[in-house]
């Protein structure tokens, strides 16, 4: 099975860099669909056998990842008529420069952190940091708060995935939670959105700078 | 009474409460329910947390997953505090705007809702015994208090709820990949399901696995200390708290960034118990116990708005319970103490900055002048919550930054002394500054204040209550302070 999930870590990583090579939205919140879906596999491919309870946590995450965040997402830009440039501060030909940089970056500090036990080997460690830095990367470097919620996601993303392969038996409750309190930032998130294209006609970061000192 | 009845009893009465605001027909009802409510439960969790405490005994649920030890009662204790007061006093806040028409039904249902949403998940997360949920219960509360914040919507709150919800989020993710490395470092320890309970992390510490438990630690530190409001990962603090109503900003400061320390001492003694790595994860606490202390220190001394004075002053003063920890010994128990009395005094500040600033209708230093004339009992009260908060003997707040610098002079670490010192010294003369110019001076405005009794109430039962500890520390709550201390030390005295 380790092959198999070395693969959805390599979709993981392309995934990412087109993320942070896309111009516009509707395509980034596509991409972000298509990470959630193959993401949705992993605790499936991690586990030793089907279980129902893998089954139900496979389906769950795959539908909220894949069909419901961006399904939040589009109706957001949506209510709010938002454009469909992602208006980075940093050019897309250099943020993909910075993505394969903090990938090296991953690999060479994920090196220095041998996983114990059967997870050894895996690429878990080193994607969950890439993903990690991703998200950050596109939180701070695109004008847009709709960015800023793509962001978010992909960083919990990549928490997801080293979970989903690291532990094979969190307590489905506790997954469970997880899941949901993800969802729910990601609706609040959207909600606010709408608050704010309402309140200032906009929703640029940058102009969100008035409370100082 | 059958302890998982307890538990139950802890997070469904809150929950109860947030559906009956859901339902009532007018703004009135809805604010008497939020006090009435946020009494009963305090009574429920009081009576909880003196069990565990007076019969120094944890209760621990059969099926291992919720867990009050001393360390958690004492702070469902200060929780139950701070909501009581700061749930009467949003009756007096909101009171004109009620008459007025200005707070409408929609907005009122939504204050009790979320009021008592984020009263049930700060509660999961004292009572939880599985790290996972401990998780859950601080996410869901930076969810559910996003929209606190701008109950008043202006352009200004819809700012600051944005910056706390993406900054508090992305933090509290970190949190997470803390929780799963931890979790991680117990393969082959502990059996997966047993993997993120607390009371077996900490019995099997020195087995885990040293490397995963470092790692961990620095994203759990990095994760919990935003919402904690460590420096430097504290930028949210000051907007969220001087846009929120008054309620909403001492529920925040007096125990909203408390529950978020909590959660990293909790995972003191896990890190202490480790192979070779005592005094690693305190000595890191410490540091950004420091640096928080010194950022605040400046940030006060130049400050303009009264309110972004108060959320620095809470940076400083969680800077200082993060030292006391990171010192250990005396010094976590003296943390301890000084929390308590930061929730109490905070919480008074926060209400008299919140009706002072409605009686001038701004929060600008500059602006308020008098407050002690116009507004007789909330400018008095503010004026006294200061001089605690700055560390004015005889006040409590005085007594617990004495015993932490003494826990530090016993340790010889003389730079914590120095730097503590020198960034205490510093708020002290830059928040009095400020004091002195808005306390006295000839008011902007002839109208004076007029306050109920349930008001004056609020505003003496507080100052007493420092007063009272400054002076004389009871018995029982010494002792409730050092087995709080016990419990981050691993169970050593």
């Amino acid at each position: 099975m380790s092959s198999w999930i070395d693969g959805v870590m390599v979709v993981l990583i392309l995934t990412n860099l087109a993320l942070l090579g896309t111009s516009r939205i509707t395509v980034c919140i596509r991409i972000i669909a298509l990470q959630g879906v193959v993401l949705g596999t992993l605790p499936m491919l991690a586990g030793e056998e089907v279980t129902l309870r893998l089954a139900l946590l496979t389906t769950a995450t795959v539908l909220l990842k894949g069909v419901v965040f961006p399904w939040l997402l589009l109706r957001a830009m949506r209510k709010a008529e938002i454009q469909r440039e992602v208006e980075p501060y940093v050019g897309y030909i250099l943020s993909v420069m910075v993505g394969l940089l903090s990938l090296g970056g991953s690999v060479w500090l994920a090196q220095g952190l041998p996983l114990p036990g059967p997870m050894a080997g895996t690429l878990a460690l080193p994607v969950a940091l890439f993903m990690i830095f991703v998200g950050l990367f596109t939180i701070c470097s695109r004008r847009k708060a709709i960015s800023q919620i793509l962001g978010y996601i992909v960083v919990e993303n990549g928490m997801y995935a080293f979970g989903a392969v690291i532990l094979d038996e969190v307590p489905t409750l506790v997954e469970l939670g997880v899941l949901l309190d993800v969802f729910v930032a990601v609706f609040v998130m959207g909600v606010a959105i709408y608050h704010i294209r309402r309140e200032f006609d906009h929703m640029d970061v940058d102009q969100l700078d008035t409370l100082k000192g | 009474m059958n302890e998982m009845a307890i538990f139950w009893l802890l997070l469904l009465l809150p929950t109860a409460c947030a559906g009956l605001c859901l339902l009532l027909r007018s703004p009135q009802a809805i604010m008497r329910v939020v006090g009435a409510g946020a009494l009963c439960q305090g009574a429920v969790g009081a009576a909880a947390a003196l069990k565990v405490l007076r019969g120094g005994q944890a209760i621990l649920s059969s099926n291992g997953w919720f867990n009050l030890d001393a360390l958690s009662a004492f702070h469902l204790l200060v929780m139950m505090i701070v909501f009581s007061l700061s749930s009467l006093f949003a009756w007096g806040y909101f009171h004109e705007e009620m008459s007025e028409g200005q707070l409408r039904l929609r907005l009122a249902r939504r204050f009790g809702a979320l009021w008592f949403g984020s009263m049930a998940a700060m509660t999961l997360v004292l009572i939880s015994n599985n790290l996972g949920i401990l998780w859950v219960g601080i996410e869901a509360t930076t969810l559910l208090t996003a929209f606190l914040i701008c109950i008043h919507r202006t352009a200004a709150s819809l700012e600051a709820m944005w910056k706390y919800l993406i900054i508090c989020s992305v933090g509290v993710a970190f949190a997470f990949m803390g929780t799963l490395l931890v979790a991680a470092s117990t393969a082959g320890v502990l059996p997966s399901d047993e993997a993120l309970l607390w009371t077996r992390l900490v019995a099997s510490a020195g087995q885990l696995n040293p490397m995963m438990l470092k790692a961990g630690f620095l994203f759990l530190l990095v994760g919990y200390g935003t919402k904690a409001g460590l420096a430097p990962m504290h930028t949210w603090l000051p907007d969220a708290h001087s846009q929120a109503p008054a309620p909403v900003s001492a529920m925040f400061s007096g125990f909203l960034l408390n529950s978020s320390l909590y959660c990293i001492l909790r995972y003191l003694p896990i890190m202490e118990g480790g192979a070779g790595m005592a005094g690693w994860g305190p000595r890191l606490l410490l540091l950004f116990g420091l640096v928080s202390i010194l950022v605040a220190a400046v940030f006060i001394y130049f400050q303009r708005d009264v309110k972004r004075l108060l959320a620095y002053s809470t940076v400083e003063h969680i800077g200082i319970m993060a030292v006391g920890v990171g010192l250990g010994g005396a010094g976590a128990a003296a943390a301890m103490f000084h929390m308590l009395n930061h929730s109490i005094a905070k919480s008074l500040t926060f209400f008299g900055a919140g009706r002072v600033g409605q009686h001038y209708e701004t929060h600008e230093i500059g602006k308020i002048q008098g407050m002690l004339r116009s507004c007789p009992a909330w400018g008095a009260g503010l004026f006294a919550g200061v001089l605690a908060l700055i560390g004015a003997a005889p006040f409590a707040i005085f007594m617990s930054e004495f015993q932490v610098l003494k826990a530090a002079a016993g340790s010889h670490s003389w730079w914590t002394l120095g730097l503590f010192l020198g960034g205490a010294g510093m708020v002290f003369m830059g928040a009095l500054r400020h004091l002195i110019a808005m306390a006295w001076g000839d008011p902007s405005i002839t109208r004076v204040q007029r306050t109920g009794w349930l008001e004056g109430a609020i505003v003496v039962v507080p100052c007493l209550a420092l007063l009272a500890l400054g002076i004389w520390m009871p018995q029982g709550l010494q002792d409730a302070v050092r087995q709080a201390a016990a419990v981050i030390a691993g169970g050593k005295p």
